[in-house]
């Protein structure tokens, strides 16, 4: 499954379209993780508990949409936008949409 | 004690009403997008269709706020504690998205596209800035053409 | 371009399991893990306790209760009381304690016992006495919790978990909210346990000072049918109903065969200030 984020595949024609797919994934971190990070507040650095859990969130995201494209008989993504919000109290919610076509 | 049974009812009506509610609305929602399939939504800029034909081009939205019910609200800060997929969010997003993407296409009436679309989220109500959300605000926007042919 | 209307065959951004499912793994896992960790609590506590020295316990009960004497009133009581306190511990026990009895002016029929070995005592509870043996039980029984370390435990566990509670998930959590609640509930049964031994070192107290056991029961008979909590509410209440205390002791008398007699009357100087 090809994934761009401009509106074609280069060196490869499209053919046919099959409209908005979309992948969403929301996850919360743990305590164990909370007390880490406060730790960290302390002494600065990167997060990695959070820089983990949101680059597996985002995958997830992916994963998600591609999956949804290929139900529709895609082959391919195009012009793929992220976009992350928090919903819920200690969570990050990780949304990808682009649109789903076939390519040759 | 009678806190404790107040917090139980508001538990059961929250996952009754919930799942009442949730169950009749996708079902408007399967409904309406077997209506919209043919008028497809993509995020893409350029058309092929040539200039002379197009009628209009015009920007089209549409939005929706879904909140959550108790019981879910609750089991979310359940899984706060031990990490993981919050399952019982993932059905509220997953309708505001679609109601509003629906909502955008009833906006663009008999249009053959729409192009460029967008949607962007937020979480509104009176607990957005502190924790515990219970409000997600979904709204979808593009551009509708209107081709004659 | 071509446009290809289908639809997806199932939707992939929900996960297909029932909430409910989620809702009670997730909550018999925290119930759980909130057992174990009182479970262990227990066991620490029990350790900690006895270690604590009375003279450590003093020092520090001096830092909480600066005002204990402000409310005393000044009657025949107090002397009385006093050397009745100090008489049960000179010849019957050898607690480390320093009792000092403060007697304050109250309707509440109650005894209470802070750290440090002060026993405060309220004239409503006075006032209901009819002999020496029925006041000696009350203090000992008031003592009875000191030679347990019972002021000391249950607060310990409460404490530890509403402060991890508070830490992990902040004051406003609804689940620091249950927690505080649930504690409630299981702290007062623990300290049902503790009375009921109590009541048994009074026993022992009162059969070593007066060779009989007279008076013992005669207090919890005279406890009015509204102070007693009843069969809903005696889970929630402190003090396990006033029947099962009065049979868990004559059971204690007939098994250890204490005697029963003649009881020793008040002096006439404090049977003046009686209501």
């Amino acid at each position: 499954m090809i994934i761009t984020n401009i509106e074609t595949v280069p060196g490869k024609n499209i053919v046919e379209h099959f409209g908005l797919v979309s992948g969403s994934t929301i996850r919360a971190k743990h305590v164990g993780r909370d007390i880490m990070a406060s730790l960290k507040n302390l002494v600065g650095g990167e997060l990695k508990g959070y820089t983990q859990l949101l680059q597996e969130s985002r995958q997830q995201a992916l994963d998600r949409m591609v999956d949804q494209a290929r139900q529709l008989g895609a082959n391919a993504v195009i012009n793929v936008r992220f976009s992350t919000s928090s919903v819920a109290q200690g969570a990050a919610e990780l949304y990808a949409y682009g649109t789903a076509v076939s390519v040759e | 004690m009678y806190n404790l049974l107040f917090f139980i009812t508001l538990i059961a009506v929250g996952y009754l009403a919930g799942t009442f509610a949730e169950r009749y609305h996708y079902r408007s929602i399967d409904h309406r997008e077997k209506m919209f399939i043919n008028l497809p939504a993509v995020t893409i800029k350029t058309v092929n269709y040539p200039d002379d034909k197009i009628q209009s081009a015009e920007l089209v939205y549409g939005s929706a706020v879904i909140s959550i019910d108790y019981f879910k609200r609750f089991t979310a800060s359940l899984r706060n504690i031990f990490g993981g997929t919050v399952k019982s969010y993932e059905s509220l997003i997953d309708r505001a998205r679609r109601e509003a993407l629906l909502r955008m296409k009833e906006m663009a009436g008999d249009s053959k596209i729409i192009v460029n679309v967008r949607i962007e989220t937020s979480t509104i109500g009176r607990n957005a800035n502190k924790k515990g959300v219970g409000c997600l605000e979904a709204i979808a926007y593009g551009t509708a053409l209107t081709v004659d042919q | 371009m071509k446009y290809t209307p289908r639809l997806p065959k199932s939707n992939v951004n929900v996960t297909p399991t029932s909430v409910l499912r989620e809702f009670f793994v997730l909550a018999l896992s925290l119930f759980g893990i909130v057992i174990v960790i009182y479970i262990l609590l227990g066991f620490a506590v029990d350790l900690i306790v006895p270690r604590i020295s009375t003279d450590l316990e003093t020092k520090m009960s001096e830092l909480f209760i600066r005002s204990v004497d402000a409310e005393d009133i000044d009657s025949a009581w107090g002397g009385y009381a006093q050397s009745l306190v100090e008489n049960l511990q000179k010849r019957c026990t050898k607690l480390p304690y320093l009792f000092k009895v403060h007697v304050r002016n109250a309707s509440s029929i109650n005894a209470l016992a802070l750290p440090g070995g002060h026993i405060i005592v309220f004239t409503g509870l006075l006032d209901k006495m009819t002999s020496e043996n029925e006041l000696a039980f009350v203090f000992a029984h008031e003592m009875g919790h000191y030679a347990n370390r019972d002021h000391l435990r249950g607060v310990g566990r409460a404490f530890v978990f509403i402060t991890i509670s508070t830490f992990l998930f902040g004051t406003d959590s609804n689940i620091s909210k249950m927690l505080a609640h649930a504690l409630n509930i299981t702290e007062l049964s623990f300290s049902r346990n503790q009375e009921s031994r109590a009541d048994e070192f009074a026993l022992e107290l009162l059969n070593c000072a007066y060779g009989n056991v007279a008076g013992a029961t005669d207090f919890f008979e005279k406890i009015p049918k509204e102070q007693d909590p009843g069969k809903f509410g005696h889970y929630f209440a402190s003090h396990p109903e006033n029947p099962k205390r009065i049979n868990h002791l004559n059971k204690i008398i007939k098994e250890r065969g204490y005697k029963l007699e003649k009881e020793k009357p008040l002096p006439k100087i404090v049977q003046q200030l009686k209501k």
